[in-house]
């Protein structure tokens, strides 16, 4: 963030004024949805030195201000106008909140004259966003316009990131001020708790069980190389939650992959197995936990996360340190000497390796997605939507790093992975963006193909169909009796006829054989593409802990191809 | 468990609406609650919560809130009856 004078500022509108701060913070691409209470804000947009992608939808449009952040590290920016174009950035925020994303959302509101009394296209966006922002603003004084998006970007950013929104009055927008940069206040690093630290030295030393559960936070931390550098030196063996993907490479001895609900049936037994469960920018979610009594039931824990909200919210840690992971993963690493261990990680990997042989010429989507990880190239980003197939990218797919991979985490929100991907191919344009969705998820913002023309993007959507609401109907099969409720999706539309009315070429495949051609096409050819996928609607996701079960005990496959 | 929690906060018209969303969202309890306007920009609360959550699972959120310039939390004590 620039170091300003408050000397003699320049004279503007409000409007104008929010575009420069959004200059000055680096902004160059904006995703959103015009309307009448932000109207001066897109007047002063016109022309300006920053992009502005539309959306066909607001909540499209947040979510590519998610992808673009997720994908690049940087804050993402979406403006919506005020009423229901604020109402319509809500789940969007959440999901950023959830998933600690940092974005600024900027609405615009009516004219502070007649707010609260029912204007047209009214709400209170302020009270509205308490429960799905990190903090919000609604600035009600010129003079206090600057700062407040100053303090936006600087919030959103920091610490733990996640979602800011500043609503701004209509008059506001359009009155006029002194333009100052604020002076910063400078936020001075706290020193790392030195007894702490040995006191979780001393548990790594002592253990002869250690394992290693990353989360998203190393990724948000910058932390991926100190993480790496601790596996290299203490040879912990480890395993990473949905976020945590990407931080480990996959190739990693002693790595089992991902963790809980769908996890490998390595990662679970190891970390059941463990007397010393160091967790890592992570925060024991019930679909990592499983029951909590008894996950990692024998383990000590050293919990390390930038929040301390965090440490002891689930879990009683042993040791907790608040604070930077950069500085406290070198801190901690030394060579340990569990070899037994590290033996016994490495049968376990053996024993329980992905299968993916699958008698029968229709198409098994884990190993169609294993091929797909071997073919991109090494800059590439997939997004996911919510579902099976978000399990199945989890489980069957590999990735450099964590931010090569976008999935709706804590939210699990459907409809997050086309625009999603929308954002990360505007942050990274030299990248291989593929968008891994399912026949559910594809049609909660199918709008967004509208954007992917209208910038000529070229997005690869994957899109794998079983005319079904999966994850709902296995859950159906599985808990309820198969009793069907509402999951049956055989209606879909034409989905290649749909896209190409987007300008957007696509096929459709059905056998396994064709897979392999398919794949090499949709990742190589120029511009957009949809490769539509049809499987057996018969396959599930495995292995699954059932809800409210401990992770030791998952359910093995048990599907009937038909 | 009833528990004292007293709180400085940024005067911000909505500050309040803030720290009562987070104390109800983590399962907390407002039994008692006074709030001043020591400035026109710093407001002090006290107030008492019931749960059976450990205090700390709320302080913890509180202090995370931008507005909240400082937060403590001490056990309730039910004054002795003077006459049993």
């Amino acid at each position: 963030m620039e170091q300003g004078q408050n000397k003699q500022g320049q004279m503007m509108r409000g409007a104008d004024a929010v575009i420069k701060v959004l200059t000055a913070h680096g902004v160059t691409n904006i995703f959103g949805y015009p309307g009448g209470a932000i109207m001066p804000i897109y007047d002063a947009l016109y022309g300006a030195p920053v992009e502005h992608l539309l959306s066909r939808h607001e909540q499209g449009a947040a979510f590519a201000a998610l992808g673009y952040a997720r994908a690049s590290g940087k804050t993402g920016v979406c403006f919506a106008t005020s009423g229901p174009g604020a109402t319509n950035l809500v789940t969007s925020l959440a999901d950023a909140l959830l998933d600690s994303v940092p974005v600024v959302a900027i609405t615009g509101q009516v004219s502070t004259a007649v707010i609260g009394t029912d204007a047209f296209q009214e709400i209170d966006v302020l009270g509205m966003s308490l429960s799905c922002t990190k903090h919000s603003f609604m600035v009600t004084e010129m003079d206090e316009l600057v700062p407040t998006l100053y303090k936006a970007f600087e919030i959103a950013a920091s610490g733990r990131p996640g979602p800011v929104l500043v609503d701004i009055p209509k008059d506001i927008q359009i009155g006029m001020l002194e333009y100052k940069t604020p002076l910063q206040d400078r936020v001075e690093e706290p020193e790392l708790d030195t007894v702490k630290l040995d006191d979780a030295a001393t548990l790594l030393t002592q253990a002869k069980k250690p394992m290693l559960y990353v989360g998203g936070g190393v990724g948000m931390a910058s932390a991926v190389e100190p993480l790496r550098k601790f596996i290299k030196v203490t040879g912990v063996p480890s395993v990473a939650t949905l976020k945590g993907l990407g931080s480990i490479a996959h190739d990693t001895p002693g790595y089992l992959g991902m963790l809980g609900m769908h996890g490998s049936k390595a990662a679970n037994i190891a970390v059941q197995e463990c007397d010393l469960l160091i967790v890592v920018g992570a925060r024991f979610d019930d679909r990592v936990t499983g029951r909590l009594a008894t996950f990692a039931e024998h383990a000590k824990v050293i919990h390390l996360d930038i929040d301390a909200a965090e440490l002891g919210k689930l879990r009683l840690p042993e040791v907790a340190i608040d604070g930077d992971l950069r500085q406290i993963l070198p801190a901690l690493a030394t060579p340990l000497d569990i070899t037994p261990w590290q033996e016994e990680i490495a049968s376990l990997k053996v024993e329980h390796q992905w299968n993916y042989d699958r008698p029968g010429e229709l198409i098994f989507a884990p190993a169609m997605l294993n091929r797909l990880a071997d073919k991109l190239p090494d800059d590439s980003v997939v997004c996911c939507d919510v579902g099976q197939h978000q399990m199945w990218v989890a489980q069957h797919m590999w990735f450099r790093k964590p931010e090569d991979h976008l999935s709706s985490a804590g939210l699990g929100t459907m409809g997050f992975g086309l625009p999603a991907a929308i954002g990360a191919k505007v942050s990274r344009p030299d990248a291989t963006v593929v968008a891994v969705s399912g026949d559910g998820s594809f049609m909660m913002n199918v709008q967004e193909l509208t954007t992917i023309k209208r910038r000529k993007l070229a997005v690869k959507i994957l899109l794998i169909d079983n005319q079904k609401l999966g994850m709902v109907k296995q859950w159906q099969q599985l808990f309820f009796e198969e009793r069907y409720s509402e999951t049956d999706l055989s209606d879909n539309p034409d989905f290649v006829t749909m896209s190409s009315a987007f300008d957007i070429p696509g096929r459709t495949i059905t056998t396994s054989d064709e897979v392999e051609a398919a794949l090499e096409h949709l990742v190589n050819c120029d511009g957009p593409y949809l490769l539509h996928v049809r499987i057996d609607d018969a396959h599930n996701v495995w292995p699954l802990v059932p809800p409210g079960a401990c992770n030791r005990d998952m359910m093995e496959e048990m599907d009937k191809s038909t | 468990m009833k528990h004292t929690v007293n709180l400085t906060l940024e005067q911000r018209p909505e500050v309040l609406e803030r720290v009562l969303r987070v104390v109800r969202h983590r399962g907390f309890k407002v039994t008692k609650m006074n709030m001043s306007l020591e400035s026109e920009k710093v407001a002090d609360l006290d107030m008492t919560v019931e749960s059976e959550r450990a205090i700390e699972l709320l302080t913890k959120q509180l202090d995370k809130l931008v507005d909240v310039l400082s937060c403590n939390a001490s056990e309730h004590r039910v004054p002795e009856r003077l006459v049993s």
